[in-house]
């Protein structure tokens, strides 16, 4: 199991307090929530709901409509490969297949030490790339399972060092 | 303003501006169909099945959220239209499982219908159900999502009407569905169970929980909930003589519109108990057997009369009851007074507060005008004190959270504990109990500081001003303050939301059965007097009476002191009224109310009692008293629909009626009288109990009277003014003023101000520490004889925990689901704990009803509303932790 991570109410409370009683402020509210923590802590729903004169499920609701927030925290580096057809018929399957087995995660899952997101997306727009993937915003084409352990032991060089964000 | 004229499938029809175009066909006859709008909901365009053409532009629109406009021409049957609409249908069903024949919406479906409508039977199009998963884990609700046509009414349905917020739209496109906050099962959730949802549903996608039956009943029925005060209108579905499932009637002119509660929706599985009575019992040789009603009858006859004739009428007692019908109870107060000769005849409802109410209605000549529930809605202020509607009559939570959040009503509310209102609330008064009385002068006072009272009314209305105003002006607000634990600062921003208004209180048991109920109800009638709030119906006096016909069996004068319409009985000339009307002559002794009869049975003045649809066994303090008290009569009739504690004690039971088996009516707390039919019949050989009450008086010398239903409420439109409109077919009609006496109006007595005094202090003990607050829960009503046979709210694995504040569990050394012991100076109780973050330390609730309602035996045994009463509601309990090896 992950382990959960710590909240800092402090943090939250302040982001809170600086949008209560305003009009139409959920949504600027929980973008700042997602841009400071990476994500929308689940246990913020409930205060968050208070201080905004809303229903807990609303806040539920806004946060699972968008695909900007999230509920659960994600790691460092957000990896999203992309599906699309054009990636599609030059290979992207076994990318994705490949990138699973290296960092021993399914699609949508986050490692246990919160350094990678694996996601898929529709299509990165990078087509002529195929196939593509993101790492956070830097792109990468013309992918095969050497240039991918090649990039990904980028990511790892930090490893150790404090967390962020 | 004016009306818009324009043209629908040719035919020219004119419309309100601002209006739909589907509101516009819909007024003319013209269907279109519809599936994610309901009228007592916002509109929002979700479905699009309700798709018309412009005839001119071409442009294709959703009918129910486009306005009408001027020379508008519409199509809504035309090829394009029905092409669409078809597509949209075949999408849905593609979508959807294919279980219609187990489904339990049947018939009933929606989609099912718009579908066979549109003569859409195979889609042509691949199957692609989207399986969510069924979650049937609570006995109320059962949700497979699978069926869902995301048509919204569900989430509009919880808020806006029950203003509740349990479920909103998660996630999008193919995945999105209604899901609670951190997508819980229901029971994890805000939810309530009032099953709201459930009616608006179109589809199969939210359900009945029904071990009993799926499918749609064979018969639907509409009539009245049996159980609180509201008096919401219902429409059950029988089959086989047996009641299966119960829905709102959703018909606009009622109290409920599309609402309940989880009591009216779901806890009439009561109804079909195996505890049930089907035929008349008989003690014989100690045990009751089985007899025929001709024995019965005979037996209960004879022997009442001859009590009488032995003893005198005032060792006979008469106990009707607030859930049977107002007919009923005429009937009963008139063979108790006329047949019997006795004063003796009381019934539940004043237990449970009414005579609290009645203290003080005697102020107004009998009667608090009653006020509609409607009215709320744009009230310009609402005081609400000693009550959490949300919980004991969750209807007016409706109302009272519609007020607050859609209309913006400021609201107070005066409550120890924050409960279910107080999110809701402009301002919270978290006041000491029992110092509502203070808090009441001290807003006064704080009021006529500013000089915000309404001169003209009291001047118009009242007497007795002049020393009111004197004690105001004295009065001790740094007392007040410390007195209900609440800052002067607070005070003075309730006054500010206050001042210059006309206030609407609502009044709950909290009040009422308190020690310092009355004088809370005195204070209030004069903050109501000096600010001019009664009178009309966007203010008034809200009493939140707990059961179905508390009103009606008054207002029919099944009370002691009180003849039908409110008549005092010491009162000479009402008392020769009635002598008039009955023949008779009528005793001025104002008679025993059910907790004197108790005494007097104890004493052995009292011989003979009967017990018509009330369980004192289960409801009352101090059991074994009662117990032994009843033992001690030499006669008592229990006549019921379910044998339960009181009718194991009794020499004769008679199996009556459940409303859902009678034509009758009921008065709710708004004044509302409604007649209703019968939805199955008796259970076995069992009757209506106005035909058993019928027979008994036939019996009892009245061989030439006719006691029919119909008979009887001729006789009660004829004398009692008030109910001059009661209906004989199924519908609803009003109490008017009680005949001579009733409103503060020109013609009426002025209304006397009342002085101001302090609450007394409370008795502190040092053994009871704390102090015990005994609190209803929506899950059951009164003691909780019928709710509690009621297997979906036994089948619920929550509520009855005793709530604590973190301190006092701190103290205690208590933690969330610990086994305690709550003990007072009358009795015990053992149940879970939970610790409460928003409690004041020293305050233990806890919830009545559960667990044979063992939680009434903390508190002693006195009429509430009596001056020296110490009320049913609070007293001074200990807690300790009962530890495992005690269990
Ligand atoms: S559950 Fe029923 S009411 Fe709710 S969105 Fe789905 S189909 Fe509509
Ligand atoms: S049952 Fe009532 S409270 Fe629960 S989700 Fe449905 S409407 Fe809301
Ligand atoms: S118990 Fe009261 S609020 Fe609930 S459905 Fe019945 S009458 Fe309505
Ligand atoms: S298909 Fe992969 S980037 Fe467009
Ligand atoms: S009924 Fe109009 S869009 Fe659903």
């Amino acid at each position: 199991m992950k382990e959960r991570k710590k909240v800092d109410w402090e943090k939250i409370e302040g982001i809170i307090k600086k949008h209560k009683n305003q009009k139409w402020a959920l949504i600027p509210l929980l973008q700042e929530i997602q841009e400071t923590f990476g994500y929308v802590p689940p246990e913020s729903v409930e205060p968050i709901a208070e201080a905004l004169n809303v229903f807990p499920s609303q806040v539920q609701g806004v946060i699972t409509f968008y695909a900007g927030f999230s509920l659960e925290p994600k790691g460092k580096y957000v990896i999203r490969v992309c599906r699309g057809t054009a990636c599609h018929v030059k290979g992207g399957k076994s990318i994705l297949r490949f990138l699973k087995k290296e960092l021993g995660l399914e699609e949508g899952e986050t490692s246990s030490d919160y350094r990678f997101t694996l996601e898929t997306a529709a299509c990165l727009g990078a087509c002529f790339l195929a196939p593509a993937m993101m790492v956070n915003k830097t792109y990468y084409g013309k992918l095969s399972p050497p240039k991918v352990t090649s990039i990904m032991s980028q990511y790892n060089k930090d490893k150790g060092e404090t967390q962020g964000p | 303003m004016e009306e818009i004229t324009l043209t629908i499938n040719g035919k020219k029809i004119s419309a309100r501006p601002g209006s739909s175009i589907l509101d516009a066909a819909t007024e003319n006859g013209i269907k279109i169909p519809t599936l994610c709008h309901h009228r007592h909901l916002t509109p929002v365009g979700a479905c699009r099945i309700c798709l018309v053409e412009d005839e001119k532009s071409g442009r294709i629109m959703a009918s129910c959220v486009t306005p009408v406009s001027q020379d508008m021409a519409i199509r809504t049957d035309s090829p394009t239209v029905r092409r669409h609409r078809t597509n949209i249908v075949r999408l849905m069903m593609a979508n959807h499982p294919e279980s219609c024949i187990v489904c339990s919406r049947g018939n009933k479906c929606e989609l099912r219908q718009v579908a066979a409508d549109l003569g859409v039977g195979i889609t042509g199009l691949y199957p692609m159900p989207y399986y969510r998963g069924l979650e049937q884990a609570n006995p109320f609700i059962i949700r497979d999502l699978s069926k869902c046509i995301l048509c919204g009414r569900c989430i509009r349905a919880d808020h806006e009407l029950v203003v509740v917020g349990a479920i909103d739209y998660n996630l999008r496109g193919f995945r999105s569905r209604p899901a609670t906050a951190h997508d819980m099962p229901l029971e994890k959730s805000e939810c309530t169970f009032c099953g709201t949802c459930v009616s608006l549903c179109p589809t199969g996608a939210l359900s009945i929980g029904n071990p009993r039956y799926v499918g749609s009943p064979e018969k639907e029925s509409a009539t009245v909930c049996g159980f609180c005060g509201v008096g919401c209108t219902l429409v059950m579905g029988s089959v086989d003589g047996q009641v299966v499932e119960t829905n709102p009637s959703h018909e606009d002119e009622t109290v409920n519109q599309s609402t309940l509660c989880v009591r009216g929706h779901f806890a009439h599985d009561f109804l079909n108990v195996k505890e049930r009575l089907t035929r008349p019992l008989i003690r014989k040789g100690g045990e009751l057997s089985p007899s025929t009603w001709e024995e019965a009858l005979n037996l209960i006859s004879e022997r009442l009369l001859s009590i009488k004739k032995t003893h005198g009428p005032q060792s006979l007692g008469l106990y009707g009851s607030s859930k049977c019908t107002n007919e009923e109870n005429y009937l009963f107060q008139r063979i108790a007074r006329s047949l019997l000769e006795t004063n003796n005849v009381d019934n539940g409802g004043n237990v449970n507060g009414l005579s609290t109410m009645n203290a003080v209605a005697q102020r107004l000549g009998g009667s608090i005008p009653p006020a509609r529930l409607s009215a709320l809605e744009d009230a310009e202020v609402i005081l609400v004190i000693g009550a959490d509607p949300t919980q004991s009559l969750p209807v007016v939570g409706y109302f009272l959270k519609r007020a607050s959040r859609n209309n913006g009503v400021p609201m107070i509310v005066a409550d120890p504990r924050k409960n279910g209102l107080v999110p809701f609330a402009s301002l919270w008064l978290p006041l000491s109990p029992q110092t509502d009385s203070d808090l009441i002068h001290a807003l006064a006072a704080i009021l006529y500081k500013r000089e915000a009272f309404d001169a003209r009314y009291i001047d118009r209305f009242t007497q007795g001003f002049d020393l009111y105003q004197k004690g105001l002006a004295a009065f001790d607000l740094g007392r007040a303050s410390r007195s209900t634990g609440l800052e002067s600062g607070l005070m003075e921003e309730a006054a500010d939301q206050l001042q210059g208004k006309k206030i609407a209180f609502v009044v709950g048991q909290g009040v009422l059965l308190q020690r310092n109920g009355v004088q809370t109800m005195h204070a209030l009638l004069n903050l109501a007097l000096m600010t001019g709030s009664l009178g009309d119906q966007k203010r008034g006096i809200y009493i939140l009476a707990s059961e179905n016909n508390g009103i009606g069996a008054l207002d029919m004068g099944c009370a002691p002191g009180f003849l039908p319409g409110r008549g005092l009985v010491t009162d000479e000339a009402r008392r020769e009224y009635w002598e008039r009307i009955w023949g008779v002559r009528l005793s001025p002794d104002p008679g025993l109310s059910m907790v004197r009869m108790v005494e007097e049975a104890e004493k052995g003045n009292l011989k003979a009692l009967y017990v018509m649809g009330e369980n004192p066994l289960r409801g009352f303090p101090e059991i074994e008293r009662v117990r032994r008290a009843f033992q001690n009569l030499e006669f008592l009739v229990v006549q019921d629909i379910l044998s339960n504690e009181t009718g194991a004690l009794a020499d004769v039971v008679l199996p009556g009626a459940a409303f859902s088996e009678k034509a009758g009516s009921f008065t709710n707390l708004e004044g509302r009288i409604q007649s209703f039919e019968s939805v199955v019949l008796p259970q076995g050989e069992a009757k209506p109990d106005l035909e058993i009450l019928a027979q008994l008086a036939y019996r009892m010398g009245q061989a030439d009277q006719d006691f029919s239903l119909l008979k009887i409420r001729r006789e009660i439109r004829r004398v009692i003014p008030a109910y001059s409109e009661l209906r004989d077919d199924p519908g609803q009609s009003w109490v008017t003023e009680m005949g001579d006496l009733g409103q503060a109006d020109e013609e009426g007595h002025p209304v006397e101000f009342t002085p101001i005094a302090f609450a007394a202090d409370r008795l502190r003990d040092d053994t009871y520490p704390l102090e015990g607050i005994l609190t209803s829960t929506r899950l059951h009503l009164g003691s909780g004889t019928r709710t509690g046979l009621s297997a979906r709210i036994t089948g619920f694995s929550q509520g009855g925990d005793v709530e604590l504040s973190f301190e006092d569990a701190a103290r205690l050394d208590l933690v969330n689901g610990d086994q305690v012991r709550v003990s007072s100076k009358y009795g015990a109780v053992a149940r879970r704990v939970r610790v409460k973050k928003d409690l004041p330390f020293g305050l233990v609730y806890i919830p009545v009803a559960f667990y044979g309602n063992e939680a009434r035996q903390l508190v002693a045994l006195t009429q509430p509303g009596k001056e020296e009463s110490p009320g049913w509601m609070q007293v001074s309990v200990k807690v300790e932790k009962i530890e495992n090896n005690e269990q």
